[in-house]
């Protein structure tokens, strides 16, 4: 999503973000940013039902 | 389970004035973690608090973690009082915030953020920097890996526009 308007912000590095960083999967981010923000959301909300189908299949075997 | 189509099409219905942050704010631009609730932050004027109020009232809102049976009045005057609610509604969870760390009351984010488009529904999100931005302010050793996978999502961004302008 382009951010003509905002005013830019400085993010200096910080160490312990970029120790964070290396165990970060670029691929599947790259994939994600294929996607509309719509896509994306919608994506997000597929997610969540599909965890809470899993979680009460979980709760009906206990 | 939590809707997000259902709550921000509830908010944006009755014309709420909000800002998408948190984690569905890292998904709208493309942060591949999952989130259950929806934050946003809502500008606290009076007329903004009624629709408020208005927009969620039919979700039953209640205190997220609160014993059942508390008194919770859901109106205005609750939110006069209060800043920032952790609510569970029948659409699922959200966190209305009147300020965030970093980032203050609503107007003082508003320069910080844009339109997008879900749902079919029209709505304002923090730009990702700024997402970082609060995200570095809150200082939670728990959201270390999520502040880098919001950098990292930076990063391929502007790559991916620097190839684009090449």
């Amino acid at each position: 999503m382009p951010e003509h308007t905002a005013p830019s912000i400085a993010l200096p590095p910080d160490p312990v973000i970029e120790a964070y960083k290396k165990d970060i999967d670029r691929t599947l981010l790259r994939e994600t940013l294929k996607l509309t923000p719509a896509q994306r959301l919608q994506r997000l909300q597929d997610v969540v039902q599909t965890m809470a189908i899993l979680r009460g299949a979980a709760r009906r075997k206990a | 389970m939590t809707s997000f189509e259902q709550l921000l099409r509830s908010l944006a219905q009755a014309r709420v004035d909000f800002i998408v942050v948190g984690g569905i704010a890292g998904g709208l631009h493309g942060a591949a973690r999952t989130t259950y609730d929806l934050d946003v932050v809502y500008a606290r004027d009076a007329q903004n608090l009624a629709r408020l109020v208005g927009a969620l009232g039919p979700l039953d809102p209640y205190l997220r973690g609160a014993p059942p049976g508390l008194p919770f009045r859901w109106d205005t005057d609750t939110l006069v009082r209060g800043l920032n609610f952790t609510l569970t509604t029948s659409a699922g969870d959200i966190d209305l915030l009147g300020e965030v760390t970093g980032g203050g009351p609503y107007e003082n984010l508003l320069p910080h953020t844009i339109e997008v488009e879900a749902f079919g529904i029209t709505c304002r999100c923090v730009t990702l920097p700024k997402l970082i931005a609060l995200k570095r302010a809150t200082g939670r050793p728990r959201d270390f890996d999520a502040i880098a996978e919001l950098e990292v999502l930076l990063e391929e961004q502007r790559r991916g526009e620097s190839k684009a302008n090449d």
